[in-house]
């Protein structure tokens, strides 16, 4: 290809070990460092720019869960393995638009990560029925469950936010909360 | 109800570790006891799990998301989108089945190449340009250098060079190739008998790579009328033919036939002669079997066995033709008939070698 893709790429060791301590900073040297051959290869391959960020960004997560799941070993180039998983997502999503995508545009090497993309579908699928869940749940129990379980806030906290009397109505409030949660998420 | 908030509340501490050592066994025990229970922690459990990842994914995508914002896109696209030129998209995309196909391209040109190259007979030497060849030509030029102590007139200083050469007239007009003699300071000849004259160069015809000669030497006096004729019309293949020349300081017989009727690369001025030569032959004359000078031979081809060729006498004819006749004194003329023909070769030879000479020269 004769454009060359000039952005400053982070190391891969910089990268996983980012990743590790949650820095925001790898985060964003990732993100900037490959999207470009992303983009490249998605609109090479009948995709626009919309496509390859949600693809490109589902890949930065399948890194993301394998480097935190612990058994990530750096067996290729850190650009090879999310070269090969967003390909993967893309054909995945050209087959079921049924678009044309026996013949794709290639611009670098491939791995196999058949496996990785699987296990990242079924979380994908749990992530949209949590997400259709909290949808259907409705305020304000929705940003109640999300203070107490996502935000971490205490019970006090949340009595106070939410003007509640004593601990316990919120206690009564959440708990109540939770049930609709849990039968909306478990019955989707 | 209250029961029941109290239940989830445990159960929360209990996954998330929070109970101590005993209320912990104690839990456990009632997991045991009742299933209910147990199956709740697991619910509990799983939702817990699903509810963390989405937690951390929807943090991560909103971390993208900004970072995202900071990207140029429009820009990238525009200069990693497919090219909007159709002819560039056709080359991106079949990048491979060019590729392959020029290369098949040049394997063919380059097979083709190799095949006229072998099916041609100059070798080596047809890769160079014009040049080149000429310069190649004339290392193979049949010049002899001569040893010095091999001079047979003590008198002289050893020649340099030497070659063949032989009677046009009686007068002692000598034809013989012009890169014997070119360079050269002074030429000398030398007869059969070993008496040496001093000779001027003529004439030079560079066109077919001949000299003539002339013997200004007091002590030279004019041969008897020549033996041999000039053949006016060419000569077939394979027609047995013989040279006389002075690879070394006696003349030196050697029998051949034309193999070709061009000679190096084709050309058309010359005869291609199978015949065995070496340096010192060059200008010797090129006779056939009844004794008619058909050419004059000039080289040999470095890189091929018996390829020795010979300018033809059409050419020394006309050669012949460009000189003034007052420079040659008188019209040269060849007796229609030669003397030759009919004699045996040792009887030919011994006619012709009075006229053969070898040519000295001192650069």
């Amino acid at each position: 290809m004769s454009n060359k893709i000039s952005s400053s790429v982070p190391t891969d060791r910089e990268v996983v070990l980012g990743i590790l301590n949650n820095s925001e900073e790898a985060l964003n040297k990732l993100y900037t460092g490959y999207f470009p051959m992303i983009l490249q290869f998605i609109l090479n391959n009948n995709g626009d720019e919309d496509d390859a960020k949600d693809v490109y960004q589902e890949g930065i997560i399948v890194l993301y869960n394998k480097i935190k799941s612990g058994n990530f070993e750096l067996s290729s180039k850190l650009k090879t393995y999310i070269y090969s998983v967003c390909r993967r997502i893309w054909l995945k999503k050209l087959s079921q638009q049924s678009k044309k995508s026996g013949d794709v545009t290639d611009f670098d090497d491939l791995i196999s990560v058949e496996e990785d993309v699987e296990q990242h579908e079924e979380k994908d699928r749990q992530f949209d029925k949590m997400q259709s869940a909290l949808l259907h749940l409705g305020e304000p129990c929705k940003t109640i469950i999300q203070d107490f379980y996502i935000n971490n806030l205490s019970m006090q906290d949340i009595c106070e936010k939410f003007g509640y009397t004593n601990t316990d109505n919120a206690k009564t409030q959440k708990y109540k909360c939770l049930q609709r949660l849990k039968k909306l998420f478990f019955q989707s | 109800m209250r029961n029941e908030i109290e239940l989830e509340g445990i159960i929360e501490d209990y996954l998330n570790g929070k109970l101590n050592e005993e209320e912990a066994k104690a839990f456990e025990q009632l997991r045991l006891n009742d299933p209910t229970v147990d199956h709740k922690v697991v619910a509990h459990k799983v939702f817990l799990e699903s509810l963390n990842d989405y937690a951390a994914i929807s943090d991560l995508k909103s971390k993208m998301n900004q970072v995202h914002g900071q990207i140029d896109v429009d820009t990238l696209s525009r200069q990693l989108g497919p090219h909007p030129s159709f002819i560039v998209n056709i080359w991106r995309k079949n990048k491979a089945a060019i590729a392959v196909a020029a290369s098949f391209i040049l394997l063919t040109v380059v097979t083709l190449y190799s095949i006229q190259q072998t099916t041609q007979q100059s070798g080596s030497v047809e890769l160079v340009s014009r040049e080149l060849a000429k310069i190649k030509n004339s290392q193979s030029n049949l010049i002899r250098k001569i040893n010095s102590t091999n001079v047979a007139t003590p008198n002289l200083k050893p020649a340099n060079f030497g070659g063949t050469g032989f009677a046009l007239t009686s007068n002692g007009y000598i034809l013989t190739n012009l890169h014997v003699v070119a360079d050269a300071d002074s030429v000398y000849v030398q007869d059969s008998r070993g008496n040496s004259f001093k000779a001027v160069v003529k004439r030079k015809d560079s066109q077919y790579d001949l000299a003539i000669l002339k013997i200004e030497d007091k002590s030279f006096s004019s041969l008897p009328s020549l033996p041999y004729r000039l053949k006016q019309n060419g000569i077939g293949m394979s027609e047995s033919v013989y040279t006389l020349g002075f690879p070394k300081d006696d003349a030196v017989y050697g029998q051949g036939y034309v193999s070709s009727k061009t000679g190096y690369n084709g050309d058309t001025t010359q005869y291609q002669v199978s015949i065995p030569v070496n340096p010192g032959n060059s200008g010797g004359p090129l006779l056939d079997d009844d004794g008619n000078i058909i050419g004059v031979i000039s080289a040999k081809q470095n890189q091929v066995d018996g390829a020795t060729f010979a300018v033809k006498s059409k050419y020394i004819q006309e050669a012949l033709n460009s000189i003034p006749n007052d420079s040659l004194g008188r019209k040269v003329a060849f007796s229609k008939r030669s003397s030759l023909q009919g004699l045996s070769k040792h009887k030919q030879v011994n006619k012709i070698k009075d006229y053969v000479f070898m040519i000295k020269v001192y650069k």
